[in-house]
């Protein structure tokens, strides 16, 4: 139940940074944004 | 053929420079550094261990996400401004009764959470604006919080540094609460009493003139809820750890968050403020997605081990006397990574030659902080700087925090020193 | 036009990303999923589950197979546990030797492969380590899971700020909540890992076992290491051992006792919980080190590192180490025989509670002919006797 609310969190804030990374202007913003989404990513499809 | 760990960290090292001399910001001269480990080390480009690097602090980026996200719905509904007021209201004519709640109002979210960025992002900028009214410079006012915040998160019950280690040699975390807790205490105040000591008493007036008006409808119990919840979250864990589901910090801001959320008397943009949570939090969650994936390379590589055995290997003396130095400087590298890449081997050390691990593991763990405002991440003192409004040049702060950094360095030196003599503390 | 640029970067470091992402999630995906066959030997008569004994448990991924090898004569029960901490491989190693080699003539052997079965399936974050590792055979090799001292967080997650452990109420590093050597004697309503140790609890007392053996490794810098640690209950059959070892094995083992300040260990635990007598069985791995230098399968199988050697050299070990390592024969072998020569002095000691097996390697065996020449073909066994880890 608790586990389920971390992954809607983990999901929410992938959608913020992904929506950041879309209305970024500097090049190194938008890289440092993949780098953070990725371990979200992965968590969210269980991978990791 | 493979190059030796020697090499190869000359290869990082190198790459971090160029990197930087092409402007590049510090978290993504960390990365590049450590692409350029993993290709001298004969990795390739290693995406496996990139993602496993990158996901070392997601559970403190996740906290650090949702303690931002809580404070910023409480600022823009006008909570902040009414606690300012009501703090300088009560307390303007006592500066020695406003630096101890000061202080009290600036450890307890780090000594919680252990994350001294939370008590920067939660309390931080609070407290500067009652700071300034009392005439003391953004630098000045930004030393004390960065100090202070640095201390809060060694203070315990949470005292990442310390369980960190202690959990990396088999130690549990028992012990620790004392010789945490009065260097902690007791180093806070000096600070704030010696940086601080110059201030005036607030105008009230002016003040209350000067800060933005709070909505009407704003009152103690809206404001004091979320904390109320938060609070409440964390001691059930703790009374009734064996009968309630584990909710973790990230969810108990959440949490929060939600209940201010409610109780605004206005309305609030939820999802710009979102947005803008992660806009601000962008360097300090990058730094740690990066420093994660440094470490992971540097083991990989054999770099972290020539780090390591060089610093255990140092003449006894040496390694104590020059600990004010290597842990701030593996701080400001590794951040909580030290705690593995150096403060395992260290207490081994020092249990090795006979001092109490549990002392020696506080007192390092008071000095570890300091790093956290040197270059290269100097992760929490940016914050700090930005937190608090500082226009002026970053060294300006670093000026101020030298008199109590030099203190924090003399009393943890002394408690590894000593920690034989004060293993009474650990009440074991 | 500069938005049409914007747009190109964008989409090429996105592309760069889904690479990395793709790449790093087949490898996260191969090694959760990695099959690890057991071929069963002469000796194993049933296998069970961890379900079997607490329900709770089932369908989850630790619900471990539990392999009974069951003897003609009646006798007593003993329970080996490898893979506690599967990033410490010579115990799992062990383990399986003995599932896939002994006859047991009297009395029952308990063997779990995976008492922590989820933390076979991720690595330490920041440990760099392999995701598996293979040990050379005759018939080719035999490829394992590489694992980590913790849970993985896809089965258990978030964790708490601090862990307080049940039910001494002692608190702990919150990551140890995931750590199996810390959550004994475990809980029913409790997390995964807990679970996992009151699943084991439940075996422990409805088979009558008499002695409970967790099989681990440690870094050279840890003191507690070449050790039998002991439960009070144990003390005497440890000290025995140890010495019987020392004088016959050609290695030296140390004996010393559980402290009672340390709760959640298996070795304080189940003896205070259970009728059993707990041992703690540790063996030298130089890959654990914090000095270590590159960390791959060669430094994994074969212990070898020229930092860990310079740390020897200033005393900072308590285990010596010079330039040919610590390989994993040995590791393994030390584990082998110490479990055997506890085997034959318990069964000397209590007769009607003994355990009399055949068929084991020793540790003189397995550094003369590699652990590889004591694990089976599975291409060749019979499909009816092979079951997956
Ligand atoms: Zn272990």
């Amino acid at each position: 139940m608790i586990t389920v609310m971390y992954y809607i969190l983990a999901a929410a804030v992938a959608v913020l940074l992904m929506i950041n990374f879309l209305r970024s202007k500097k090049w190194q913003d938008e890289i440092l944004y993949l780098i953070v989404l990725l371990p979200f990513i992965l968590r969210l499809l269980r991978l990791k | 053929m493979t190059l030796s760990p020697e090499i190869i960290l000359l290869s990082m090292v190198a790459a971090y420079i160029l990197a930087k001399l092409f402007k590049i910001s510090t978290e993504l001269s960390m990365f590049f550094a450590a692409l350029a480990g993993a290709l001298a080390g004969g990795a390739g480009i290693p995406a496996r261990h990139i993602a496993e690097g990158a996901f070392t602090y997601l559970d403190i980026i996740l906290i650090f996400i949702t303690a931002t996200f809580f404070m910023n719905l409480l600022k823009e509904s006008g909570g902040v401004a009414f606690v300012i007021r009501g703090i300088l209201r009560k307390f303007h004519h006592s500066k020695i009764l406003l630096f101890l709640l000061l202080t009290l109002i600036l450890l307890i979210p780090g000594a919680l959470t252990g994350a001294g960025s939370v008590t920067v992002l939660i309390t931080g900028g609070m407290i500067a604006v009652v700071l300034g009214y009392m005439g003391l410079s953004r630098p000045r006012t930004a030393a004390i919080v960065f100090i202070i915040a640095g201390l809060s998160a060694a203070a315990p019950p949470v005292s990442l540094w310390a369980m960190l280690t202690a959990a990396g040699v088999n130690m549990p975390y028992v012990g620790f609460f004392l010789p945490l807790l009065i260097p902690c205490v007791l180093l806070s105040l000096l600070t704030i009493f010696i940086l601080g000591w110059k201030g005036k008493r607030v105008d009230l007036d002016k003040a209350l003139k000067e800060l933005p008006e709070a909505p009407d409808k704003m009152n103690w119990l809206r404001v004091i809820l979320p904390f109320v919840a938060f609070f409440f979250l964390i001691a059930a864990g703790r009374v009734w750890p064996h009968s309630l589901p584990i909710v973790g910090l990230p969810l108990m801001f959440v949490v929060s968050a939600l209940l201010s959320l409610l109780l605004s008397p206005i309305r609030l943009s939820v999802f710009r403020i979102a947005r803008d949570t992660i806009r601000q939090l962008l360097p300090l969650i990058g730094t740690l997605t990066c420093v994660g994936i440094l470490v992971q390379i540097m083991t990989l590589t054999g770099v972290r081990g020539l780090i390591a055995v060089t610093v255990v290997t140092l003449p006894v003396f040496i390694v104590v006397a020059t600990l004010a130095l290597t842990l701030p400087v593996s701080e400001a590298v590794l951040m909580w990574g030290a705690a593995p890449v150096l403060g395992v081997p260290l207490v081994l050390l020092f249990n090795t030659i006979g001092l109490n691990p549990i002392v020696a593991l506080a007192g390092m763990s008071v000095i570890w902080p300091l790093g956290d405002a040197l270059p290269p991440t100097a992760i929490i003192g940016r914050l700090t700087k930005d937190t608090v409004h500082m226009e002026e040049p970053y060294r300006e702060m670093l000026k101020h925090c030298l008199i109590p950094a030099v203190l924090i360095a003399v009393v943890g030196t002394l408690m590894v020193l000593f920690s034989k003599k004060l293993a009474f503390l650990t009440m074991l | 036009m500069k938005d049409h640029a914007a747009t190109l970067r964008k989409t090429a470091f996105s592309l760069l990303a889904l690479v990395v992402l793709i790449s790093a999630g087949l490898q996260f995906y191969r090694h959760r999923n990695l099959r690890e066959p057991v071929v069963l030997g002469p000796g194993v008569t049933d296998v069970k589950n961890l379900s079997d004994y607490f329900d709770g448990i089932s369908g989850t991924i630790n619900d471990a197979h539990v392999y009974v090898l069951e003897g003609e004569e009646p006798g007593g029960a003993i329970l080996v546990l490898g893979g506690s901490h599967p990033e410490e491989p010579a115990g799992r190693l062990a383990a399986w030797i003995f599932a896939e080699n002994a006859v047991v003539q009297k009395g029952r052997l308990f063997l779990i492969l995976s008492t922590n079965r989820s933390a076979t399936t991720v690595t330490r974050l920041g440990g760099a380590y392999p995701t598996d590792y293979s040990i050379e055979t005759n018939f080719g090799s035999r490829t394992f899971r590489m694992g980590d001292r913790w849970s993985n967080p896809l089965d258990q997650w978030p964790d708490p700020e601090i862990y307080i452990h049940y039910p001494s109420r002692q608190e702990l590093a919150y990551i140890d909540i995931r750590n199996i050597n810390r959550t004994w004697p475990g809980r029913p309503h409790g997390t995964l890992t807990e679970q996992t140790c009151f699943a084991m609890t439940e075996l422990i007392k409805k088979e009558g076992i008499d002695i409970v053996i967790d099989l681990h490794e440690a870094e050279l810098q840890y003191p507690v290491i070449s050790t039998i640690v002991a439960h009070s209950k144990g003390q005497d059959l440890a000290a025995f051992s140890s010495m019987m070892i020392s004088g016959m094995e050609g290695f030296n083992i140390g004996m010393e006792n559980s402290p009672e300040a340390l709760r959640g260990l298996s070795h304080r635990e189940i003896g205070d919980h259970t009728d059993a007598i707990s041992l703690l069985l540790e063996a030298p791995e130089p890959f654990l080190d914090a000095t270590r230098g590159r960390t791959d399968r060669k430094l994994l199988l074969e212990g070898k590192d020229r930092f860990i050697v310079r740390a020897g050299k200033h005393g900072l070990l308590f285990e010596k180490i010079d330039e040919n390592g610590w390989p994993i024969a040995l590791r393994v072998g030390r584990h082998c025989s110490t479990l055997l020569q506890i085997f034959e002095l318990w069964t000397e000691e209590k007769a009607d509670r003994g355990l009399v097996v055949s068929g084991v390697p020793r540790y003189s065996d397995i550094v003369d002919r590699g652990v590889g020449a004591f694990l089976k073909n599975p291409a060749t066994a019979d499909p009816n006797r092979i079951v997956y880890e």
